[in-house]
């Protein structure tokens, strides 16, 4: 064999590699030129048996051959691989737009979710939470709390007396909270001060129910006594909940109110939501805050020195503040939920807009 | 409580010059809370003051009437009405068609607009209109008829527009009951001088006891009584200014002297009684205890039966009302009644909210004079309310005054409050200077000694409520403002948080079945107590019998939930009327009742899966949807909730009553269930709506935290696994967990996991025999385990599983 022969080898392989039209087909070239039986295999083991003056010349050609035919080999394999993926992966084209597998997704109630907010923010002031039993003893509802049987504040309370079927004692009559304030109380005996604490908690009243009313709610307290607290110290914790609850966009508004358990007494009402503090919508008087552009949030006061006498404490040397708002007034005003019924019908079309 | 004040009545006592917004602002910002302000004449635009010019039949209609009415400028129109207080020159309220009126016979809320209509073959231009028709009272029974003087064609609400404020007044202040508290208020904000009323100089003490006598014999109950006896009384309708006023303020008009009375409450917040001085035997009033087995017939046409709890105001014999709440029916004014004995007095407000409350009178359900007297009325009124009544009933029915007379045993001292001046600093947290502070207090008509640092404070006798020192600070706050209180965060020492392991597991089982992919409900944790009685097919409890609430808003709430059950049910039920599937928890405390005490509150977890266990939007079959929850998804949420909590709710096996027999556990622990879970009793599941395929479990989260443990860590694994097939054929009878229980007693190091591959029931099982395949996975922590390890352990677990399961092993 020649070099001439070589140079016709050349150019058939090279046509072969490039003229494949598959991967199958280009490994077929392969095996039949550089395959163990292979044309150009054969050639370069036929070396040996040439003269010795052609050995050199024929072995380099042959080998620069076999580099180029390699070469050739792997670029096409890649070329040809390229244009099968291009195929796969237009064959595999899938709809994205399609409807996805719906997960089961789990969701806190809107309820929960709003006390462990409360919770949360009244802790970066320094109160621990606490909970409390809802039914309970009249002296811990309204006694302790200086609101003795016959007292006009009764009458605010609307109250639901429970009976017993093991039997009721008519001197220790046993109620339903009708706010979270007896925790005040049982706070305060089982501890001495300094006290900071914040009770969330299910309330109930005998209270018809419409948009802003349910006879059975939630609310939140919050105590705290030491020696130098003031109605400063109060606004204050109250002010801070309230920004960091709604980010400082929502306006506030603090005034005297009574609460037979505090002296002196104050009310903090946030702007409403729905009519934006004007007190009407396009509907006329808004319902939601009654035409009054606020919401009540919370009634608050410093701690009355006859509560604080009641449980042995010294007014002349402790005293302190305490506060009670609706869980669901926050939580209408942070999701905008018109109607305070929606969160104890557990329509789940509700709950999961949270 | 709710009370009404009319503007113009409220600027005859302070000329206040400052609009109804400003006013109100000013009120509310003070302490009075102000529901709401109304503008009677608000929508009045087309309503005018006319004239009846002409009355004629109706053609078609008996009880109705042809009216002409004139409303000025020539204009006239002829209305149809069926009222019978109509006559000719009477100048009445008229509407004309466009006008919006409230509906006469709807509940005062509801609007219309008038439009031209036939009323039984004649058209009526327009109305003449009632008191309720314009939102100024519930009167309905005829037009409303105005003051002769008004100027016909004038806009009705430049005649008869009134502003009224709507106050919600806390028990503190019934001072403000009346028109001239709310008065002094304003005079005290506005700085402005309150106007002394009109009073009849009364000489107390001239009266001779032959005509009237007064004996106070409870004067704890009743600590002062004053009264008047007049004569040549004309009982008949009030002026019309008066009628306004009490329509305005929310009250009706009746006859004079009971209006006389009631329009001395609204300005002065004391109520007063007005008796037929005729009726009253041994011509004496007398305020004492009833005595048992009394009876009194009162203005309600209740026949009441007394008993010594209660004051009553008798005469000589009997006992004439209940002393402060309801008047009695024998010595009622009536049309011919000529000779008043008037009562004003002060009574003990806890004697009366505990009589009101025990006869059912209390709050909004009482009389207003009973309201008023639940509150602490200054013993200075009554005087004060009587001489004013006089004063109008002599001006208004002829009344000519006798004597008067006053009762008042053991009259109260004025009791000073000392304080510092620094007292309000430390408890506002705002500097306010003595002077302001003196300044403020002045304004509100208290006396004050200054003596240095400390100041005396004698409040106005009209105030029963300031009596320390903090309601001093609460009173020069109110009138600084609550503005002027600065806000600061609270310093001074943390007190050290308690650690509160119950609520902090719950809170742990809360986000975990969160985890498991579970929404929860808060439901009411009252509810209708049969609902309780229908948790089992027979009916049975599950629970122990709850606590009920004595009086219930509604009977679907009037039990405190035994059982997290129920309120599951329903809401799955409620909520599978728009839904294929639900999967829901809820945590919340049961009420278990205990003899002499309050309940047990303990706290527990449900949860239900019910319906579609795949959560596609109804009707959606892409990518499946329909496979119905079953078993293992209810066993598959359990067993999340105990590897996220490191707990396995175990204890003695027991039933599980009101689920499904063969598909339920339960287990007990000290007679107290730990866990129950399964599938819903189908029969129980068919009376609450609910699909078959409804899944239960319950908790008891006490009991179940009390096996958790801390977190340990895990490390990965160092070297290799070898897994062993295992083909085990029992007893049909033999649960899995049992040879999982004999695989693992047999290894007690070593074995990593057993899973399942295989549950296979047939002929190559033989009769009566199922087969399980499992594989098994061994790891040792330290080295990498080889043939003949593994074939010692397989070994021991065979002949294990051969003695206690009698398993043949393949």
């Amino acid at each position: 064999m020649s070099t001439p022969g070589l140079s016709a080898m050349r150019e058939q392989a090279l046509g072969e590699v490039s003229a494949a039209p598959t991967v199958s087909d280009l490994e077929a070239a392969r095996v039949r030129w550089l395959g163990r039986s292979g044309v150009l295999t054969a050639a370069l083991r036929s070396v040996a048996t040439l003269p010795l003056e052609e050995r050199r010349p024929f072995g380099a050609t042959a080998n620069a051959l076999k580099d180029e035919l390699e070469a050739a080999l792997v670029e096409k394999k890649r070329a040809l691989e390229g244009v099968s993926l291009e195929g796969r992966f237009a064959a595999e084209r899938e709809d994205l737009t399609l409807p996805p597998r719906r997960l089961r997704l789990g969701r806190l109630h809107p309820i929960s979710q709003t006390i462990r907010e409360v919770s949360r923010i009244f802790a970066t002031m320094g109160f621990e939470t606490v909970e409390g039993p809802e039914v309970e003893w009249d002296y811990y509802n309204f006694e302790a709390l200086n609101i003795p049987k016959g007292h006009p504040a009764r009458d605010k309370f609307n109250t639901l007396w429970i009976a017993n079927p093991l039997g009721d004692d008519p001197e220790r009559p046993v109620l339903l909270r009708t706010h979270t304030s007896p925790m005040q109380i049982r706070v305060m005996e089982a501890r001495r001060p300094p006290i900071r604490v914040c009770v969330p908690g299910r309330c109930y009243r005998f209270e018809a129910t419409d948009a802003t009313h349910e006879s059975v709610f939630f609310m939140y307290e919050g105590l705290a006594i030491d020696e130098h607290l003031s109605m400063a110290d109060l606004k204050g914790v109250l002010y801070s909940f309230a920004r960091q609850l709604f980010g400082g966009e929502r306006k506030v508004k603090f005034r005297p109110d009574y609460f037979p358990f505090t002296e002196p007494s104050a009310e903090i009402a946030f702007d409403c939501f729905v009519c934006d503090g004007t007190g009407r919508t396009s509907a006329g008087s808004c319902r939601t805050c009654g035409g009054s552009g606020w919401i009540e949030a919370a009634g608050c006061g410093m701690v009355h020195p006859e509560v604080l006498r009641r449980v042995g404490y010294d007014p002349e040397h402790h005293q302190g503040f305490a506060f009670g708002g609706g869980i669901e007034r926050l939580a209408m005003l942070l999701t905008g939920t018109p109607d305070i019924r929606l969160f104890g019908q557990n329509d789940l079309r509700f709950l999961e807009s949270f | 409580m709710l009370i009404k004040i009319p503007l113009s009545w409220l600027r005859e006592h302070v000329a206040v010059t400052a609009g109804a917004t400003e006013v109100a602002h000013a009120l509310h910002m003070a302490g009075t809370e102000v529901d709401r302000v109304e503008r009677a004449g608000d929508g009045w635009e087309q309503i005018w003051v006319g004239r009846v010019t002409a009355l004629a039949p109706h053609p078609n209609a008996d009880k109705l009437t042809l009216a002409t009415v004139e409303y000025g400028g020539g204009r006239v129109k002829t209305v149809v009405t069926g009222a019978p207080n109509l006559a000719v020159g009477a100048i009445v309220p008229y509407a004309e068609i466009g006008a919006r009126l409230r509906d006469g016979h709807g509940d005062g809320t509801t609007w219309i607009t008038l439009e031209p209509r036939k009323i039984r073959g004649v058209l009526s231009e327009g109305m003449v209109c009632s008191a309720r028709e314009l939102g100024l009272g519930d009167d309905h029974d005829g037009i409303l008829v105005l003051d002769p003087d008004a100027p016909v064609g004038a806009h009705l609400a430049d005649v008869i527009g009134e502003t009224v404020l709507h106050l919600e007044l806390q028990p503190n202040r019934p001072d403000c009951l009346g028109v001239r508290g709310v008065a002094r208020e304003v005079s005290a904000l506005f700085r402005l001088p309150l106007r002394p009323p009109s009073l009849e100089p009364l000489a107390f003490g001239t009266l001779d006891p032959a005509t009237l006598a007064v004996r106070i014999e409870d004067a704890e109950g009743c600590p002062r009584f004053t009264a008047a006896y007049l004569e040549d009384v004309r009982v008949g309708p009030s002026p019309l200014w008066m009628q306004e006023r009490l329509v305005a303020a929310g009250m009706r008009a009746i006859d004079v002297v009971v209006d006389v009375t009631n329009y001395v409450m609204l300005e002065l917040g004391q109520p007063l009684h007005a008796y037929d001085a005729t009726k009253l035997r041994g011509r004496t009033l007398v305020a004492r205890r009833a005595r048992a087995g009394e009876t009194l017939r009162t203005l309600d046409d209740v026949e009441r039966v007394l008993d010594p709890s209660i004051l009553v105001i008798a005469d000589l014999e009997r006992p004439l009302g209940l002393a402060g709440i309801l008047g009695g029916e024998d010595s009622e004014i009536g049309p011919r009644t000529t000779t008043v004995a008037l009562e004003a007095a002060a009574f003990d407000p806890r004697g009366i909210g505990r009589t009101a409350a025990a006869l059912g009178l209390q709050g909004s359900a009482g009389s207003a004079a009973a309201r008023r007297f639940a509150w602490a009325l200054s013993p200075a009124l009554p005087p004060v309310a009587l001489a004013r009544a006089v004063r109008l009933l002599r001006e208004h029915a002829g009344a000519r005054l006798v004597g008067a007379l006053d009762v008042h045993p053991g009259p109260i001292a004025p009791r000073p409050v000392t304080l510092r001046f620094d007292d309000v600093e430390r408890v506002l947290g705002a500097a306010v200077s003595n002077e302001e502070i003196a300044d403020a207090l002045g304004r509100l008509g208290c006396t004050v000694a200054a003596d240095g640092e400390r100041l005396t404070v004698t409040a106005p006798p009209i105030r029963t409520d300031i009596a320390i020192a903090e309601d001093v600070v609460e009173e020069v706050a109110r009138i600084v403002g609550y503005d002027r209180i600065p806000t600061r965060i609270p310093s001074g020492t943390l007190p050290l948080r308690v650690a509160h392991p119950v609520e902090e597991f719950r809170e742990g089982v809360r986000d975990a079945l969160v985890a498991c992919g579970l929404q929860e409900i808060v439901s009411p944790s009252l509810l209708d107590p049969a609902w309780l009685g229908l948790l089992t097919a027979d009916g049975s409890a599950i629970a122990p019998a709850p606590l009920l609430v004595q009086n219930p808003t509604s009977a679907d709430r009037s039990a405190a939930r035994t059982t997290l059950r129920a309120s599951l049910l329903d809401v799955a039920r409620r909520n599978l009327r728009h839904r294929e599937g639900v999967a829901l928890f809820e945590l919340a405390p049961v009420y278990l009742p205990r003899r002499g005490d309050l309940p047990e509150e303990r706290s527990t977890c449900a949860v239900l899966l019910a319906g579609a266990a795949e959560p596609v939007a109804a009707g959606e079959t892409w990518r499946g949807g329909g496979r119905p929850f079953d078993l293992g998804d209810l066993g598959g949420v359990l067993d999340g909730l105990g590897r996220l909590l490191r707990v396995s709710g175990r204890g003695e096996p027991a039933s599980a009553p009101g689920l499904h027999p063969g598909r339920s556990r339960a287990f007990v622990r000290d007679g107290r269930t730990v866990l129950a879970y399964g599938q819903l009793d189908p029969r129980v599941a068919a009376r609450w709506d609910l699909p078959e395929h409804t899944y239960l479990a319950e908790l008891d989260l006490e009991l179940v935290r009390g096996e958790a443990s801390a977190p340990v860590a895990t490390v990965p694994p160092r070297f290799p696994a070898a897994y062993r097939d295992l083909a085990v054929i029992v007893d049909e009878k033999v649960p899995y967990g049992d040879l999982e229980r004999e695989i693992r007693a047999a290894m007690k190091s070593g074995l990593e996991r057993i899973a399942l591959l295989d549950l296979y029931r047939g002929p190559q099982a033989g009769e009566g025999k199922k087969s399980f395949a499992v594989r098994l996975t061994f790891r040792a922590a330290d080295a990498t385990l080889d043939d003949a390890d593994l074939d010692r352990a397989m070994g021991r677990i065979v002949g294990r599983l051969r003695h206690a399961l009698g398993a043949d092993i393949r």
